[in-house]
């Protein structure tokens, strides 16, 4: 538990230094200071304001724990700084561990920060204290956490710029797949159509669980069950995803 | 002492290693071979990078690779690499943090980096380091635990003539305090004056082990080893030309 510590904390302290990802978080930054001015095109409707918010964390979340999962692991095994560490007592998958929840902690703040920024902004437009918008921050953590585990994943038997594509595209699917199902069924597709539709939905993971933007702005469902659910949700594909991980890490000959 | 037990590495059909057999318990070896004869993937097995193919090797009768034996060694790669946004002590304080209960002494961090001549720039970004200064880094970051046992894998690459002198110096002192260390090394200079005992390995095959001295029977090294290295490949040929005129 110590190494894991260890491995994340200076992760952690790595990650906060890159250039790129301080470059992305003042874009975000720049970006929610802009949603004022989107307000004014919008005639100050707050949900609209709390929207563009809720969606400019998620988008600039979603590129950070791309360029993370794809970037940090991969440069350790490539860069061969990976030598050091692992003829020290820590074993292959103590050092995965701890990269993941050092760029977990990564992702934990630039979500605070960005959550801080949409607080402002929601304050600054006559909004007052929302803990939706919290949750719907959250939520949006647990899927970047996730999706972060997944860039990882890839990232143990490929190279960085083919993780981005396969992230890329199991980005995207993650969010259609549910609703894939529901159109199949809908325009009466049968066989092996609908049975191959249906182990996409069962293999990929369903990121429009946490999805909570829509409620969030309007309130209109108290949706701490669906946290809680996919809170679970996310905490199983993460563990699966980390242990096939650590398995295939484990094999590789570095 | 460190035991290596039929020892074998193979990649598809070929063998990079081939069924080393060798019990090491002396201050100084050094493994002596060209450059792809097989020494650093001998190394990498040693502290669990790569998995052998066949065979073991122990450390004090402990399987080399678990985390039991990796508290006792310390090791520096051929041409070591860093976080470069880290400073070498930041660097340092890292590595130490990986072994369990561990009680530095008090600036233990910064008489490594005074032995091995980085002081001054302790607290500057790796980045800014030259690949000298590198090479002393990696041999303090193998320093760090106070490890019974040294793995150094090409240490002295890099370093300007004083550099290599200093390195030297440290190893010696290294072996007066008692710990043991196993050197790969393709500088035959540095063999001669500082191992107690040689493997020369070529091809993946261990060729001769044992003292510098009767290795070299009164010849220079260099002699020594380019003879041992033509008679294997004579060898090989000899094997080598029935099956080639078998297949004719």
């Amino acid at each position: 538990m110590k190494n894991i510590l260890a491995i994340a904390r200076n992760t952690f302290k790595l990650e906060i230094r890159d250039r790129i990802l301080v470059g992305i978080l003042i874009f975000a930054l720049g970006y929610m200071a802009l949603t004022l001015f989107l307000a004014d095109l919008v005639l100050k409707e707050l949900p609209m304001v709390e929207s563009f918010g809720l969606t400019g964390i998620y988008f600039f979340n979603a590129i950070v724990a791309l360029f993370l999962g794809t970037t940090s692991f991969f440069k350790d095994v490539d860069r061969k700084v990976v030598y050091f560490i692992l003829s020290k007592p820590v074993s292959r998958a103590q050092f995965l561990l701890g990269k993941f929840f050092g760029l977990c902690l990564v992702l934990l703040l630039t979500s605070a920060v960005l959550g801080m920024a949409y607080v402002s902004v929601v304050a600054y437009e006559g909004g007052g204290f929302s803990g939706l918008g919290l949750l719907a921050i959250a939520m949006q953590f647990l899927e970047m956490a996730l999706f972060l585990a997944f860039a990882m994943f890839v990232s143990t038997f490929s190279s960085s710029l083919l993780s981005i594509v396969y992230t890329s595209v199991i980005f995207f699917l993650g969010h259609i797949v549910s609703s894939l199902v529901i159109d199949a069924k809908t325009i009466g597709l049968g066989g092996v159509k609908l049975f191959f539709v249906e182990v996409l939905y069962y293999i990929f993971p369903n990121l429009e669980k946490f999805d909570i933007r829509n409620i969030a702005v309007h309130a209109v469902a108290e949706p701490f069950a669906s946290f809680a659910l996919a809170l679970a949700y996310a905490a199983i594909y993460i563990i699966l995803l980390l242990s096939a991980a650590v398995w295939i890490f484990e094999k590789k000959e570095i | 002492m460190v035991q290596f037990s039929h020892l074998t590495k193979q990649y598809k059909k070929q063998k990079v290693v081939d069924d080393f057999s060798l019990t090491v318990d002396v201050p100084i070896f050094g493994f002596l071979g060209q450059n792809g004869a097989g020494k650093t993937t001998v190394m990498k097995m040693i502290v669990g990078l790569l998995a052998p193919s066949e065979g073991t090797i122990t450390i004090d009768g402990l399987a080399s690779a678990s985390l039991e034996a990796k508290k006792k060694i310390g090791y520096m790669p051929e041409t070591p690499y860093f976080y470069e946004r880290m400073t070498g002590l930041e660097f340092l304080k890292f590595c130490d943090e990986l072994y369990d209960n561990r009680e530095p002494a008090p600036h233990h961090y910064e008489v490594l980096l005074q032995k091995v001549g980085i002081f001054a720039a302790r607290n500057s970004a790796i980045y800014t380091y030259s690949k000298g200064m590198r090479q002393r880094l990696g041999f303090a970051s193998a320093l760090v635990n106070d490890p019974e046992y040294l793995f150094l894998d090409e240490p002295l690459d890099g370093l300007d003539p004083i550099g290599r002198r200093e390195m030297k110096e440290v190893m010696l002192a290294l072996k007066h305090e008692g710990r043991k260390i196993f050197l790969n090394t393709h500088i035959l200079a540095d063999v001669e004056e500082i191992c107690d005992e040689v493997g020369v390995i070529h091809a993946g095959k261990l060729l001769y082990a044992g003292s510098v001295k009767a290795f070299c029977a009164g010849h220079p090294l260099e002699e020594r080893f380019m003879g041992a290295v033509a008679a294997h490949e004579r060898n090989n040929a000899m094997h080598a030309v029935p099956v080639a005129a078998a297949s004719n």
